[in-house]
């Protein structure tokens, strides 16, 4: 039996080697294909591309301008194709730090996803921030994403956390000038748990093929983290979010909301 | 015979497959799995051994990282500076830990004990894995000062240790994640379980517990063992137990963790396990005596601005535990049996 078992596995090698080259598709079959997918985020604030030290104004006549860090956590990047298969970031490889330093002159992150199964993709889901099993689960997994955080000042080696978000800079309200902004934000250990994912549509089908590396374009509405689904003020303690069990699940909720799918590039 | 052949056949592809990379990694390291002890009167273990099983390469690297001074930011202060064998692996007499740069921490280093058996870890559960706790005196300015990315590369930096990761993670180099691993598979390693206490309950070599030692198993039994529950002797709950607040430190407990109002001056129920080597006692060392610890309980609750424990309520509405010289002596004598002076002797986790 365990001979049979080797046999078949020796077998199953000798295919997969061989198979990659004649595959004229007539019919097209992606089986065994890999492709790639970059994901351009695009951090803007309204209608305006976001830039640092540059004054935006807010509800209830608040307005705030980040300094230093506007940073957060992607994880669990999936995509469904237009049968409803659902395709996963292989694990190891599937936690980002979305960091407006890295940006390009045009304001542009990158993440280049490889592996990626070949498919039609219609779907893509992402969470923000680290999931509740990552915590439970120890280091297992996460590579050195935990020393990448760290140096990032993503991470509270207190409550042994990852900050989800990081906003570090400046508001303006009716009774304070130029206060110190601050949201450092994720779960608190497993107490608190302020991991949300968002699903977005894709307005074009992402064709994944080993020779084609499709671009999705996300916007990002920083605003929204202020102005969302909840709009929240400074003057009632939104200038400095950390760990609070009433206003970090609201900023999360508000982040929830703020992706947007822009377009879709299949080159 | 047969399978041997294919056996070897698939390790030759393997060996074609890699071998761009001409590593002398050692190949024919066979891993050997060690066992987390699981004694009779525990109970089960908390720890995600699935993911992180234990072998003798994984432990013999877990327990040099834990006496490597490379993981403090001057190169001198190891994991075994403030946790010390003979001393249950506590910071022998210390009120509160020290570490780099003449830095004071503020509680006193906790035992390192059972702890593959403890859900949350630090006086306030700052932790929720045993992995991630060592960075938290990693980290800390007042302890060993240093980050991870410079830990993996004064690591990666020396040949031995890029051999030992190799060889306790299946070939794989120092990452964050193998170092952590690593120190897991040595904590989790450290069982204390064989005091005269544990020969008692499960009946071996027949020992038997002296008039007072028993007389102290029932008074602790009445009147402690509601919060240092089961054999690991803590419930691994949080509790305010109404010590006055040291205005020098101000320490909030696990209040810091989430600002909730209820978690004000919360410290976690520790074990007594090896209590007779851990002195000085209660979150920030206040006490050196087993004698000022039950003093307190007895008589000196004066309560904080927190809400104290209800376990500590009398019947007249004050609070504490009324107990007399005997029962407080009596206490004490069974608590010594807690003393486990094979784990505190146990060569496997010396450093030397």
């Amino acid at each position: 039996m365990k001979q049979l078992k080797y046999t078949l596995v020796l077998l199953l090698c000798a295919i997969i080697s061989s198979c990659s080259s004649d595959n004229d598709a007539t019919t097209e079959n992606l089986t065994g294909q890999k492709g790639s997918i970059a994901l351009k985020f695009d951090n803007g604030v309204g209608d305006q591309n976001f830039a640092f030290n540059t004054t935006y104004q807010k509800s209830n006549n608040e307005s705030f301008q980040l300094t230093t860090d506007l940073k957060y956590i992607i994880s669990n990047v999936r995509f469904k194709d237009q049968n409803g298969n659902e395709f996963a970031v292989p694990e190891g490889n599937n936690m980002f730090i979305i960091d407006q330093d890295d940006a390009n002159n045009a304001g542009e992150i990158f993440l280049n996803l490889d592996n990626i199964n070949a498919a039609n993709y219609t779907e893509i889901t992402f969470g923000i921030g680290v999931d509740q099993d990552k915590y439970t689960q120890g280091a297992t997994g996460q590579g050195n994403f935990l020393t990448l955080a760290q140096d990032k000042g993503m991470f509270w080696s207190w409550a042994s956390g990852y900050k989800f978000v990081r906003l570090d800079g400046i508001y303006t309200d009716a009774t304070t000038t130029n206060g110190a902004l601050a949201v450092h934000m994720g779960s608190v250990g497993t107490s608190l748990d302020n991991y949300k994912e968002v699903t977005l549509t894709l307005p074009n089908t992402v064709l994944v093929r080993t020779n084609k590396s499709p671009e999705i374009h996300i916007k990002a509405d920083i605003l929204k983290i202020f102005d969302g689904e909840t709009s929240v003020n400074f003057a009632d303690g939104y200038n400095q979010v950390h760990t609070d069990a009433t206003e970090t699940p609201i900023i999360a909720v508000n982040m929830q909301n703020m992706f947007t799918v822009h377009h879709v590039h299949n080159d | 015979m047969k399978y041997l052949k294919l056996k070897s056949i698939v390790f030759g592809l393997l060996i074609f497959n890699s071998c761009a990379k001409s590593d002398q990694f050692e190949a024919n390291y066979e891993p050997i799995p060690l066992q987390v002890e699981k004694p009779s009167n525990f109970p089960d273990i908390e720890y995600t051994i699935e993911n992180n099983p234990v072998t003798d390469a994984g432990f013999e690297l877990g327990k040099k990282l834990f006496y490597e001074g490379k993981l403090s930011a001057n190169n001198a202060i190891a994991c075994a500076f403030c946790h010390e064998q003979a001393f249950a692996f506590t910071h022998h007499g210390h009120t509160l830990s020290h570490g780099v740069n003449d830095g004071i921490g503020f509680r006193n280093a906790q035992p390192m004990q059972n702890l593959a058996y403890q859900r949350e870890f630090m006086w306030d559960g700052a932790s929720t894995h045993l992995d991630l706790q060592p960075i938290i005196p990693i980290s800390s300015e007042l302890e060993m000062g240093e980050t991870l990315s410079n830990i993996v590369a004064k690591l990666a930096a020396m040949p031995q240790y890029q051999k030992d990761f190799k060889r306790a993670f299946n070939g794989q180099g120092v990452t964050s994640e193998n170092m952590l691993k690593a120190l897991s598979q040595f904590m989790v390693m450290m069982v204390s379980a064989n005091s005269k206490y544990d020969k008692f309950v499960r009946n071996e070599d027949n020992v038997v517990l002296t008039q007072i030692e028993q007389d102290g198993l029932n008074s602790f039994t009445t009147n402690c063992a509601s919060c240092h529950a089961t054999d690991l002797f803590t419930d691994q709950t949080y509790r305010n137990t109404g010590l006055p607040v040291n205005p020098q430190l101000n320490d909030k407990g696990r209040y810091n963790l989430g600002q909730n109002p209820a978690d004000l001056y919360k410290f976690k129920v520790p074990s007594l396990r090896n209590v007779e080597k851990s002195y000085p006692y209660m979150h920030d060392g206040r006490f050196t005596t087993l004698e000022a610890v039950l003093d307190f309980y007895d008589s000196n609750i004066q309560g904080n601005s927190g809400t104290v424990d209800n376990a500590l309520l009398r019947a007249d509405g004050s609070y504490g535990i009324n107990l007399t010289t005997y029962q407080k002596e009596s206490i004490i004598a069974f608590l010594k049996t807690l003393t486990d002076y094979e784990f505190l002797e146990d060569e496997r986790f010396a450093e030397f």
